[in-house]
């Protein structure tokens, strides 16, 4: 519960009319320097998301079996493609990670407030017999606590996206200076399926959580998308956030060996 | 409703207790237990606590219809106003905590008076014009639109509710909150201000303001009144971008005044 009583330094002052008092004028460079902040992890943060859908669906061709995953790969790594894109997503991410990451609060004491708040707020109205007329002001309110969430899976991506980031990027190098294939299916079954599919599921999980509340809340930070509503919206999101996480469970057993290629018959027939 | 008194539940209320000045006594939670009666708001049940059983408790009612603003208090975890909530809707434990963010009277009681003085002086939440207002002129008219979307965000009671449900707020003292912004948004879209995009962008932009937002939205879902706090985010947002590639010249007020 919150029971912070200290006082607020928003006091009161006598200021002549259309002044602003001395310790509220603040510094239209820095105000113009949040503005590019913003921009730029929104933007990025856009990229990345719009980005991993495109990437479940270059992965998914393991699902045409390795034949196809290999077509694929060896496609973007044939006309350069692959390269320039893992530089280029390798900068969105660090971009991505400095630029959202300002606004993680800096010390224990102020995460704790907000936890407590968020766990308040999400507690609050369940059971209530006011939850169950239906009336809006007794919903528990979730997206308080998905925040907290964006922040840990955001925090769990910088570990374990940058090791996928450098592997791939390592692979797709060496590739382009020693010939041969970067990304190929054999591989990538062998790591997988060696036990690395921790790391993916891990990853998979918290990519997909943080990328579809990450849209969401884009959207309804910049008014896209108003007319739908919240409501529709965040339908919308959880629809995409299950999909691609289905999608990325049934790649993720096909790459590990535990299920064969289901659309294997398309490329044999 | 005979059936309701015969079923009336007892309500058990949790209420913070802390005097600032008895600073040597610690904060703590005390119970009162009073029977729930047939449309019991907040309201009622705290008069009848502290008329009944303890005459000391502190807590704040001028209007009791969602009007005045300030019963704004916490109810097990949430902000809402003490008038507007009805026991029926709440569980039998009920836990009341004073508003954070706001310098603490007593109790229930906070001080949200100077919290929004100090935010309307730091917005210059006022009417400013270059030019002089003649009182003998007649007044230019406004379309009905632009007229309606002002008393939208004119609506705000200033309860703090928004304020103290806001975790920025909640660590971050200076931060504006969803009211300040609305206060900003209100005179941006009035044609009487002449302020340009450039000195708005100021006020808004920084750490402070609208991009202090981490976008938890609960500020939304917890206005008693439910004003369009999402949208007045959104539009303070797209105008401090659009300021960013504006000269600063192009208020439809300033143009008007350069017209004439």
């Amino acid at each position: 519960m919150n029971t912070n009583t200290t006082t607020t330094s928003l006091r009161a002052k006598s200021v002549p009319r259309g002044e602003r008092p001395a310790a509220y004028v603040v510094d239209p460079a820095a105000a113009r320097r949040q503005v590019w902040l913003e921009l730029a992890s929104g933007g990025t943060g856009l990229i990345l998301a719009l980005f991993m859908w495109g990437h479940m669906f270059l992965v998914g061709s393991i699902l045409t079996g390795e034949a196809g995953f290999n077509w694929v790969a060896h496609m973007l790594e044939e006309y350069f493609i692959a390269q320039p894109t893992v530089a280029f997503i390798l900068l969105a991410f660090i971009i991505h990670a400095i630029t959202a990451g300002r606004k993680v609060p800096a010390q224990l004491k102020e995460r704790k407030v907000m936890r407590d708040l968020g766990r308040d707020l999400n507690a609050f109205g369940k059971g209530f017999p006011g939850m169950a007329r239906g009336d809006a002001r007794f919903q528990p309110h979730l997206e308080s606590i998905l925040w907290i969430w964006q922040l840990r899976t955001g925090l769990i991506i910088i570990i374990l996206g940058s090791f996928h980031l450098l592997l791939i990027g390592a692979d797709v190098f060496r590739a382009t200076m020693e010939g041969g294939l970067g990304i190929e299916a054999v591989r990538s079954m062998d790591r997988v399926g060696g036990g690395l599919w921790m790391v993916y599921a891990i990853l998979l999980i918290c990519v997909e959580f943080h990328a579809s509340i990450g849209l969401y809340r884009l959207a309804i930070k910049w008014g896209f998308g108003a007319r739908l509503g919240r409501h529709t919206l965040h339908r919308i999101e959880q629809v995409l956030l299950w999909l691609f996480l289905g999608l990325g469970v049934v790649v993720l057993a096909v790459l590990a060996g535990w299920l064969p290629a289901p659309l294997e018959f398309l490329l044999k027939g | 409703m005979a059936e309701n008194i015969k079923t009336a539940r007892i309500l058990k209320f949790d209420i913070f207790r802390y005097n600032p000045a008895e600073p040597d006594k610690p904060p703590y939670m005390q119970r009162f237990e009073i029977e729930e009666a047939p449309y019991m708001s907040l309201f009622l049940a705290l008069n009848q606590i502290r008329e009944e059983q303890d005459s000391s408790l502190q807590f704040d009612f001028v209007c009791r219809s969602a009007v005045c603003g300030s019963c704004g208090m916490m109810v097990n975890g949430r902000p809402a106003l003490g008038c507007q909530t009805l026991t029926a809707d709440l569980p039998e434990v009920i836990a009341l905590h004073p508003l954070p963010t706001f310098a603490l009277i007593g109790d229930l009681s906070v001080d949200t008076g100077r919290w929004f003085r100090g935010m309307v002086d730091r917005v210059n939440g006022w009417i400013e014009r270059e030019t002089e207002f003649d009182r003998a002129s007649i007044e230019a008219p406004m379309d009905n639109e632009t007229a309606d979307k002002i008393y939208e965000a004119d609506r705000c009671i200033e309860c703090g509710c928004c304020v103290a449900g806001c975790a920025v707020a909640n660590v971050r003292p200076d931060f504006l909150g969803a009211t300040g912004l609305n206060r900003i948004a209100r005179f941006m879209m009035d044609p009487r201000d002449q302020r340009s995009e450039q000195s708005w962008f100021e006020v808004v932009s920084d750490a402070e303001g609208v991009f202090g937002c981490i976008g938890m939205m609960a500020c939304d879902d917890v206005c008693p009144k439910d004003l369009p706090l999402l949208e007045v985010y959104s539009y303070v947002r797209r105008k401090a971008v659009a300021s960013l590639f504006s000269s600063g010249e192009d208020h439809p007020a300033r143009r008007e005044a350069e017209k004439a």
